[in-house]
């Protein structure tokens, strides 16, 4: 529990008003995309850079946990104050500091919702190519702690790919600055490296300095629907193999698509066994050349039907379903439990047929959808944590879908993090040494250990 | 005990936080959909105690219904905030506003004696003794006239059109109507006999009670809807009308469920949903009867714009449409404001309650309907309307009207 004296010096830093330890705020904190919950002390909204600072000081004095949240949409626990604490609210540190086209950086508060950033840079004809499925809602600091990806990634890459400078508050409360405004600079160790997927494990981002990419020309989306789900895979290894990036290559299998249907009814074809999603952008010469290069090999690997979008409200509809796909799913059962495993594109195949053999050994609910252009794969459990025989099938299922992806050269989580739902795995995909490696990073930067504590490090 | 069974869907996505108004102003997550969903689960489970203050978080909600469109797992939202809004109620009371307002919309006779108070009131006194009045954050000289006489006791029961009649059709006229808008009445009687149709104007009808069902107060609704349902039900007539999107709500979705909640047997309400259309829904499905009889070659096209009231959007539906039906009238140029699909942030008692949030929403809106550079801004909800019109500035050169009245305007003089 929070003391009195420690409420009393947050009150003298920041306005009372932003200080919330009433049971319903708490309440309303204590939970993000994942399903377990954990009720923090306190709740309290900063507002600027040195208002964080003086609260780090006080819960490093005091041996507070701070727990750092944005929108809470992450899907792996990240936010959730498992040791009480503090929860440090940062959706109302919320401006767009500022945008420079020209010199390709956009400066932001961390509270800033990505589709805020979106829009602001649209008619600047640039983007921030990020997009996690929670887009409209998470925030750019949720998205750096995170390391955020999202379908086009694959094309762009993730969060990391584009910090250029971070303002980031310690422990201690000190402020550090890190990278510059410059597209170029090799003055010290990159701030990505570490905070980046940090989870707030390691500091609070006050204020990030981000790399923006100017508009592509042209976009065009394909819709590929296959009798056999294999061949998506095979279809994603051939188009990558080629040479041919496409901005966003997204499988469904026939579970979710009928998901999709039942809840949204959108004409997906509820009898094919898998969807692929594609979308390419570029110049307008390129975009429709690079279409019809993967139309001809997804005919060659058994496409049942292709639909083509040429407008962006086409690919739009056609994006819809995928987009919400997290809620459809959830629309099956109460609990439903999205994996990350990751794998080299060329494993795909050998892991989408593992994870069906793993489910069906388990017998329990399991559908694959993921971006499948970067391997990086979601299979989705559906469960209801009430039934305890099951929740035991699913916690060995789980296991062994970690285990098949290490053993085909992946890794634990592709972008949404270690967090609570995967660190008892942790030990699969790192060893001994590289582990203790990272707990030195962070008793260097948090000896008193109060940000995040029980999370991956 | 709290039946929250809706709470279980929810996958916790945040979704639903994107698009709620009350939220993106206050960015605090304990007034977001999904912790309202989540707070009510806790509430069902023994988790957390009953109080004044949870009343408190769950009066900031405008009942837009964005989160349940939004919400890609299916949660109904309304009739499980309603369901808690009416235990806390139970308990800890309605503030007095609340309280007066109920009593006034469930007793007729009495509502239209306050009226009668508050026409003078609004229309002499305060016109000339106290001009600069403010109501929360809205300048009282902002707010609209009332009507002289109830529209409803200026309406003879029948009013027939000239020549062939097409249909009967009856009017269920909303308080806001009734009371203050009365120009909106009279438009969609001359719209609707100009089409043809012979209008029925049932003397009976009471308050939809939609407040009432959305703060839980479901008990004192019970004799509203059931008294419009008999009312309202004449099997012989064409189509029900209603010139108010919450009205139209209330007859097309609430008044089921609240049926439902209390116990009784909903098929009455279904039926009578089925043949209840809003009069710009309807204008648009019958385009084909009002067009020859609309100014072909006015001299000034009009700009108009719209903006989606969440009961028409959300509740019923009617997405699109009337942007359509506005775009088809000769004289019109409608150009879309780029919120046109956000809520305005009035919310029937919201905007009593919290005027701050409210007027920073509809400051947003006004900007972005001026960028159009529209001289009418349309819109079928009088609580949108109120809020809107209130929120303008003097000098703001857009007017706020009904769909229909952008209508009627274009009439030809020999009509």
């Amino acid at each position: 529990m929070i003391s009195n004296k420690t409420l009393s010096k947050l009150r003298k830093v920041l306005d009372p008003g932003r200080i919330k330890t009433d049971a319903i705020s708490r309440s309303a904190h204590s939970f993000d995309g994942y399903v377990v919950e954990g009720v923090p002390d306190a709740v309290v909204f900063p507002t600027k850079t040195e208002e964080v600072s003086k609260i780090m000081e006080i819960a490093s004095m005091d041996r507070v946990p701070v727990t750092a949240r944005g929108a809470g949409t992450n899907l792996s626990g990240g936010s959730i104050p498992l040791k009480g604490g503090l929860v440090l609210c940062l959706t109302q540190m919320n401006k767009i500091v500022e945008i420079a086209p020209a010199d390709r950086y956009a400066i932001v508060e961390p509270g800033v919702v990505n589709a805020d950033l979106q829009q602001a840079l649209s008619p600047l004809n640039f983007f921030f190519p990020p997009d996690p499925s929670s887009y409209s809602v998470s925030t750019i600091g949720g998205n750096i702690a995170e390391d955020a990806g999202g379908p086009r990634c694959l094309k762009y890459g993730v969060t990391h790919d584009y910090i250029l400078g971070l303002e980031v508050v310690l422990s201690s409360g000190k402020i550090i600055r890190l990278g510059s405004r410059n597209v170029k600079d090799v003055t010290g160790y990159r701030p990505a490296g570490l905070f980046c997927g940090s989870e707030g494990t390691l500091g609070i981002v006050t204020e990030a300095t981000l790399k923006i990419v100017p508009m592509p020309k042209a976009r065009r989306t394909a819709m590929i629907c296959y009798a056999d789900l294999d061949d998506t895979a095979k279809t994603v290894v051939s188009v990558i193999g080629v040479g041919i990036i496409p901005a966003a290559m997204e499988l469904m299998d026939n579970t979710v698509i009928n998901l999709i249907e039942d809840a949204m009814q959108i004409g997906l074809p509820r009898d094919v066994e898998g969807i692929l999603l594609v979308d390419v952008d570029g110049a307008e010469e390129s975009v429709d050349k690079e279409l019809a290069q993967i139309v001809e090999f997804a005919r060659a690997n058994n496409a049942k039907e292709i639909k083509v979008a040429n407008t962006s409200a086409e690919s739009d509809a056609l994006w819809k379903g995928r987009r919400s796909v997290y809620g459809v799913l959830n629309r099956l059962s109460p609990t439903t439990i999205v994996e990350d495993a990751t794998v080299p594109v060329s494993k795909i195949p050998a892991m989408i047929r593992g994870c069906r053999g793993i489910a069906h050994k388990h017998s329990i609910t399991l559908s694959i959808l993921g971006h499948a252009g970067d391997g990086n794969l979601h299979p989705c459990i559906n469960t209801d944590t009430r039934d305890k025989s099951e929740a035991h099938r699913v916690e060995e299922a789980i296991k062994e879908i970690f285990q098949l992806a290490i053993d085909l050269g992946g890794c634990l989580s592709g972008e949404h993090g270690i967090g609570l739902a995967k660190s008892p795995f942790l030990p699969m995909g790192m060893d001994t040494d590289s582990r203790e490696f990272l707990s030195i990073i962070k008793k260097a930067i948090d000896p008193c250990n109060i940000l995040n504590p029980g999370k991956f490090a | 005990m709290l039946n929250a069974n809706e709470a279980y869907n929810c996958g916790r996505c945040g979704l639903c936080l994107t698009t709620c108004p009350v939220y993106r102003q206050e960015f605090d997550e304990t007034v977001s959909p999904r912790s309202k969903v989540q707070l009510a689960r806790l509430v069902a489970e023994g988790r957390l105690a009953q109080s004044p203050q949870l009343m408190e978080v769950f009066s900031m909600c405008i009942n837009c219904g964005n989160c349940t469109a939004a919400c890609p797992a299916g949660v109904l939202h309304g009739p499980l905030f309603m369901r808690l809004r009416s235990l806390l109620g139970d308990q800890f009371g309605h503030s007095w506003t609340m309280r007066l307002l109920f009593h006034l919309l469930t007793h007729e006779q009495q509502l239209l004696l306050s009226a009668r108070i508050a026409r003078f009131g609004r229309n002499v006194i305060f016109e000339k003794l106290a001009a600069d009045l403010m109501i929360g954050t809205i300048k009282l000289k902002n707010t609209p006239h009332m009507n002289r006489e109830p529209f409803r006791a200026q309406m003879p029961p029948v009013i027939n059109p000239e020549g062939a009649v097409k249909g009967t059709i009856v009017y269920f006229v909303g308080c806001a109507t009734n009371l203050t808008f009365g120009s909106i009445g009279w438009a969609v009687v001359q719209v609707l006999t100009t089409m043809g149709f012979r209008v029925v104007v049932p003397k009976d009808q009471v308050c939809c009670a939609l407040p009432l069902i959305m703060h839980g107060a479901l008990e004192k609704a019970r004799e509203n809807i059931l008294t419009n349902i008999r009312v309202l039900g004449d099997p012989d007539s064409t189509a029900i009308i209603v010139d108010c999107a919450t009205c139209g709500s209330a007859l097309r979705k609430e008044y089921k469920q609240a049926l439902g909640e209390l116990g009784h047997a909903t098929r009455a309400a279904e039926s009578l949903a089925r043949k209840v259309f809003d009069i710009s829904e309807f204008v648009y499905q019958h385009f084909d009867l009002i067009a020859p009889y609309l100014i072909n070659t006015p001299e000034q096209p009009e700009t108009v714009t719209y903006h989606s009231p969440c009961h028409l959007r959300n509740a019923q539906g009617i997405k699109g449409i009337v942007e359509q039906m506005l775009s088809r009238l000769p004289g019109v140029k409608y150009v879309p404001s780029k919120d046109s699909e956000s809520c305005c942030g009035a919310g029937g008692s919201f905007c009593l309650e919290h005027p701050d949030i409210t007027k920073a929403i509809a400051g947003e809106k006004i900007r972005n309907a001026k960028a159009t550079g529209a001289s009418f801004w349309a819109t079928g909800c009088p609580g949108c309307n109120l809020n809107l019109s209130a929120n303008l500035e003097a000098a703001d050169e857009i007017r706020v009207v009904h769909p229909i009245q952008v209508v009627a305007r274009l009439l030809r003089k020999d009509q």
